[in-house]
């Protein structure tokens, strides 16, 4: 009971900066909106798809800021680093503190154990930002703006496939790593690398971020999803998580 | 009837170009408590761990309580308990929860017991174990896994790191689960006990299981065994010219000490020799017939740990 406690609270705290982000942004809006000259002025210091951002939210208004706060910057800033901390350790800890034995001594069988172990995490992962999401049309409406969860929980769902897909491929190294603190530092340098490479326009599209960024969760909102981008996420999903199974079934204490 | 049992047919595992387990043949149980001996590296635990699944063979076959060790040993993990050689617990949670923990899937019976025990080894069930000693992880991990009901429960050093009073305590434990008809598979150190409290004993040696002509014969030295303590130990001529009229005499020399291994009633003379050699220092002290099995494996195969 104690671990799955201290999961809950983890998960909870997760959900908290992610809405600790999301509340102040959505309620700056209407100074953001009046001085959106200043900031296009301010944006030209800015990296070029800093630029393009402001522009977009320009055009579109209200729903490209919110997804540019809310799952630009905040899911993917933050569900990135959570995803790699909750997939890291999940069997590679087990191995480092030296419990793998005592956890595969279960009466279960590995697949179950694995399972178990990685829906507990997918969960933690993905959960916070649909319920985040759905905070977004109450606090729109106290600065005037009308809107409807539809849209915003279609890209809370392709945002949660993508979080998934980078916790899969980190869990999967957890199963063939015994060093967590070294698999998820690696993870996090690599992430970090990939949002540098988006922000520079000559390079972006060699990006992970392109795959869940403003200009698909704005086709998105208006009801167009990207198939080969849902398909290749599910498909990393699938496979990474075929892979763990089947790199968990001959690992040793 | 093939419940309780456990059978081994030529388990092999390597790790690398080390072949830490063997192939043989082996049968055991129903009940009885037998001790799997070995110093360290001998592939005890590897053993232990093929037969739950944990650790998955490169060859051969076993079967435990009726049921093959297939996949991942899942089905023989439902009817054996474990407990694990190396003391690595959730130092986060409270005993009462990693109890819990342990014992997920086992029933709310089993968990009750496990307190039960954990309350007979006076375990602080309410505190952090990170917070418990060496011996009190021992006890709630060993509580862990006699709680369950099973026919077969594989202990890897269950008495380690406990004081003699639980020690007394735990081997009591055994001999009652062993005389309910359960097949405890036991592997220790501590030799002595296991000479006390088992039923039967296997030897391991480099991933080998020694015959069993060879453990008789290491009780048969056991018990005819003399051991003369100097405070220098003379040179080794010296010594093997004392007995060279003794058939079959063995001679083990150590730092201030020298072992000597006879056939049966050889030992006698052996001593009266050594008493009546002239050029030998007076002994400090004489031991015949009550050396450990822990001794007399050390003396054999020059390795400690057992």
């Amino acid at each position: 009971m104690g671990r799955l406690a201290s999961f809950v609270v983890f998960t909870l705290a997760y959900a908290l900066v992610l809405e600790a982000m999301l509340a102040p942004a959505i309620l700056f809006w209407p100074e953001f909106s009046a001085n959106l000259d200043s900031i296009r002025a301010m944006a030209r210091n800015v990296p070029i798809l800093g630029q393009e951002m402001i522009g977009r939210i320009e055009d579109e208004g209200f729903p490209a800021y919110v997804l540019a706060q809310h799952f630009f910057k905040g899911a993917n800033a933050l569900g990135t680093a959570a995803a790699i901390l909750f997939a890291a350790p999940a069997v590679a800890g087990e191995a480092h503190r030296g419990t793998l034995e005592l956890w595969l001594a279960q009466p279960r069988s590995r697949a179950r154990l694995l399972l178990e172990r990685w829906s507990a995490g997918a969960l933690a992962v993905t959960l916070p930002v649909f319920l985040t999401t759905l905070t977004i049309p109450l606090l729109a409406a106290r600065v005037g703006e009308l809107e409807s969860h539809g849209p915003y929980l279609a890209c809370a769902a392709h945002q949660a496939l993508f979080l998934l897909a980078l916790y899969a491929v980190t869990f999967l190294g957890s199963c063939l790593s015994s060093n967590p603190n070294r698999l998820a530092l690696v993870a996090l340098f690599l992430a970090v690398l990939q949002f540098a490479l988006y922000m520079v326009k000559t390079v972006t599209h060699f990006s992970l971020f392109r795959l869940c960024d403003m200009e698909v969760l704005m086709a998105l909102a208006e009801g167009r999803w990207s198939v080969p981008i849902v398909l290749t996420l599910a498909a990393t999903v699938g496979l990474s998580l075929l892979a763990s199974l089947l790199a968990f079934r001959r690992r040793c204490p | 009837m093939s419940a309780g049992t456990i059978r081994i047919d030529g388990l092999t595992r390597r790790f690398g170009a080390h072949v830490a387990v063997k192939p043989f043949q082996l049968a055991l149980g129903p009940g009885g408590i037998i001790g799997l001996l070995g110093p360290n590296g001998s592939g005890k635990s590897t053993l232990l761990r093929m037969l739950l699944g944990l650790v998955p063979p490169d060859a051969g076959r076993a079967e435990v309580d009726g049921v093959a060790l297939a996949g991942d040993g899942v089905a023989i993990r439902r009817r054996t308990s474990y407990l694990p050689g190396e003391l690595h617990l959730y130092g986060e949670l409270s005993g009462r929860a990693h109890l819990a923990w342990c014992l997920r899937g086992r029933g709310a019976s089993a968990l009750k017991r496990a307190h039960e025990l954990a309350a007979g080894f006076e375990l602080p069930l309410a505190r952090r174990v990170r917070g418990y000693s060496h011996g009190m992880k021992r006890q709630l991990l060993l509580a862990a896994a006699l709680a369950p009901e099973v026919r077969v429960r594989v202990l890897d050093e269950p008495t380690e790191g406990l004081d003699p009073t639980r020690r007394a305590q735990v081997l009591e434990l055994l001999r009652a689960d062993a005389a309910r008809g359960t097949t405890l598979l036991v592997s220790s150190h501590h030799l002595g006990e296991v000479e006390r409290a088992t039923t039967r004993q296997l030897f391991l040696r480099q991933g080998e299981l020694l015959d069993e002509e060879s453990a008789r014969d290491l009780y048969r030295r056991a018990r005819e065994s003399l051991r003369v303590a100097w405070d220098t130990a003379p040179e080794r001529a010296l010594l093997e010219r004392a007995v060279a009229g003794v058939p079959g005499a063995e001679l083990y020399l150590a730092e201030g000490r020298a072992t000597f291994f006879f056939r049966a009633g050889g030992g006698l003379t052996a001593l009266r020799a050594l008493l009546a050699a002239s050029g030998l220092p007076e002994p400090r002290a004489l031991t015949y017939g009550e050396l450990s099995l822990a001794e007399v494996y050390r003396e054999l195969y020059g390795v400690e740990g057992v």
